[in-house]
């Protein structure tokens, strides 16, 4: 009967381990911990397409000129999971989720011409977390109570769900000296 | 208000009995299936009496001022742990980025703002203030507030409960900002209070909230014994939010709130008085540590004993806008003097995978036993912490925890001395919370 009972917990542990939630979960938790380290690797950076330079842009090549990378120079403010490796880009949102019209903003130097522009990070919204390319920079972020400089805010909040996904940073001016 | 009723209570006991028959019912059909394989089916004479199907454990009341809550935001749960005995004692589940359990000091409950989809990641939007039996760790109650709750990943300052732990305000954002209050007591929706340009939320009486806003300025929200508005007062700004700005972390001793800035100031803020009272600030850092480049960091970076009046802050060397970077050190302050005590170099905090705290070898021969702790604090490069906190009561434990492990590690809090790793289960740690003082 023990030997039964053994038998029997030990199919159901390995059962367990092989399935369901614990393999869902462990895929999350493997695309999670994964995310962070993957931009570093040199067989993602071989493996991305080469993609044709936008005008104005350091050379896709370069880590400040790919949108996958967390250099990248739009990404001087953002914290979060960078849409471009999410099945998106850095302008716009993965299939089925929705881009939210509230954000933050922040001021980042291309190193293609030397000038500041000014970034908005928008949310891409009603998925849960993509997982892939955590980003977390900073530069010039200020806290939650100050909104529009904040990334730590979901700013999923502008539309019907907020669930948050990723970020997407879209250069919407030229920064002028204040 | 929607509230749970006692039917809610009907339906959970109908649902024991119908998961205890089920049960039941599943060993008859093993103990056929078992007959059928030739097996000998012995009930009678066993070694083990036979045990009863269906029982959930309480915990022991009252809860010990070294039992914490730890927050994952990935998970959507806090883990109960007891620190002493490095035992899981259970959790809570808590929605989509719900931060922050409030627990009041006068009642076996506590309440924790949730927001739900009626399809998961999507469809009809509610946010509730779900009311909890602390000893069964189980919602009795709850109350709907509008779908406006603040969604941001801080570790605190969402929600406050008043003094008196008569009302609950709940931090709205849309971005147009907002208080709910919720009188918990009579366990219904008191009303919404417009809080333009001013944001989060910190209890400073038994009628009044504290909200920071973007000029550096404090509202100060009063309700009246209904939890209406009866009045609200803006301050002069007390700090610079271009220049320096407090971070939201900011943590409580007796009437004070302490904000700490970017650059280490401290600013105190008195509310024991009619007005909230803002005191000259101080700073954490002297001038060799500045040329040395140490800053305040982390996701929840200061925490409070208040019976000593010593002040905790987490601290690593990095330049601007390193405000949420990891810690590498602990700082310890005395709040009378305001000098600082001590300087903790802290250990790490162990890796965890899938909630497992990942260590090998604890039944090894001495010095084996130890080689999975020297490895970890010699070998293995450290991820830094990002939480601190600690408990309040007369032998004071300090938890550490990082955003990229569900290890924690407890230290006595008066000699900063290293005791142990415990694991909370959690994929990550995004908050402790250390809320029952000593009786």
């Amino acid at each position: 009967m023990s030997r039964f009972d053994l038998w029997f917990a030990q199919s159901a542990r390995a059962l367990a381990r092989r399935t369901s939630r614990r393999s869902f979960l462990s895929r999350l938790a493997t695309l999670i911990l994964g995310g962070s380290a993957l931009p570093l690797l040199p067989v993602a950076r071989a493996a991305a397409q080469p993609r044709a330079p936008a005008p104005g842009e350091p050379d896709p090549a370069t880590p400040a000129g790919d949108p996958e990378s967390c250099e990248y120079w739009r990404h001087c403010a953002i914290d979060g999971f960078l849409a471009s490796c999410c099945g998106g880009t850095h302008t716009s949102c993965p299939p089925g989720t929705e881009m939210s019209l509230v954000t933050w903003l922040g001021t980042c130097r291309n190193p293609a011409d030397g000038k500041d522009y000014v970034i908005s990070y928008n949310d891409c919204c009603g998925k849960d977390l993509c997982g892939r390319c955590f980003c977390q920079r900073n530069e010039g972020d200020k806290p939650v109570y100050y909104p529009s400089k904040s990334n730590d805010i979901n700013w999923c909040m502008g539309r019907e769900g907020v669930i948050y996904n990723s970020t997407v940073a879209i250069v919407v001016g030229v920064a002028t000296e204040s | 208000m929607p509230r749970a009723t006692p039917a809610a209570g009907r339906v959970r006991e109908a649902g024991r009995r119908a998961i205890a028959e089920g049960a039941v019912g599943m060993r008859r059909v093993l103990l056929r299936a078992a007959a059928g394989l030739g097996l000998a089916v012995a009930v009678a004479g066993a070694d083990v009496p036979l045990e009863t199907l269906g029982s959930t454990e309480r915990l022991r009341e009252p809860p010990h001022p070294h039992w914490v809550f730890v927050g994952d935001l990935l998970l959507r749960r806090s883990a109960l742990l007891d620190l002493d005995r490095s035992t899981f004692l259970g959790m809570v589940s808590s929605g989509f980025l719900s931060q922050g359990i409030a627990v009041p000091r006068r009642r076996a409950e506590f309440y924790v703002p949730e927001t739900y989809y009626s399809r998961g990641s999507r469809g009809e939007r509610t946010d509730v203030v779900t009311i909890y039996d602390a000893a069964a760790l189980e919602p009795v109650d709850e109350v709907a507030i509008p779908p406006r709750r603040a969604i941001n990943v801080l570790p605190s300052a969402n929600a406050a409960l008043s003094d008196d732990d008569r009302f609950l305000a709940v931090f709205n954002m849309t971005p147009a900002t907002s208080l709910s209050v919720v009188d918990v007591e009579a366990r219904s929706f008191a009303g919404e209070i417009a809080t333009p340009g001013c944001s989060l939320v910190y209890a400073g009486g038994e009628r009044r909230f504290l909200m920071l806003c973007a000029d550096g300025s404090l509202l100060t929200v009063t309700l009246d014994e209904a939890g209406q508005e009866a009045g609200k007062l803006r301050s002069e700004p007390f700090f610079d939010p271009n220049e320096d700005p407090v971070t939201e972390k900011a943590v409580r001793y007796g009437d004070r709130w302490l904000f700490v800035s970017f650059e280490g100031q401290v600013h105190a803020v008195d509310v024991s008085g009619d007005a909230p009272r803002v005191e000259a600030p101080w700073s954490l850092l002297d001038e060799a540590d500045r040329e040395d480049a140490w800053r305040i960091g982390g996701i929840q970076h200061l925490a409070v004993h208040a019976a000593s009046g010593r002040l905790y802050s987490l601290m690593h060397r990095g330049g601007a806008d390193t405000h949420k970077q990891s810690g590498s050190e602990l700082w310890v302050y005395d709040l009378g003097t305001r000098e600082r005590t001590q300087r903790i170099a802290l250990h790490h905090p162990g890796f965890s995978f899938m909630g497992d705290t990942i260590e090998f070898g604890k039944s090894w021969p001495w010095p084996f036993n130890r080689l999975s702790d020297w490895l970890l604090d010699s070998v293995a490069p450290n991820p830094g912490l990002d939480v601190v906190a600690v408990t309040q009561d007369a032998e004071p434990l300090l938890v550490t925890g990082s955003k990229q492990s569900g290890s924690l590690a407890v230290y006595d809090a008066r000699s900063g001395r290293f005791l142990r790793r415990i694991s909370s289960g959690n994929f990550m740690v995004h908050a402790v919370q250390a809320p029952w003082s000593a009786p």
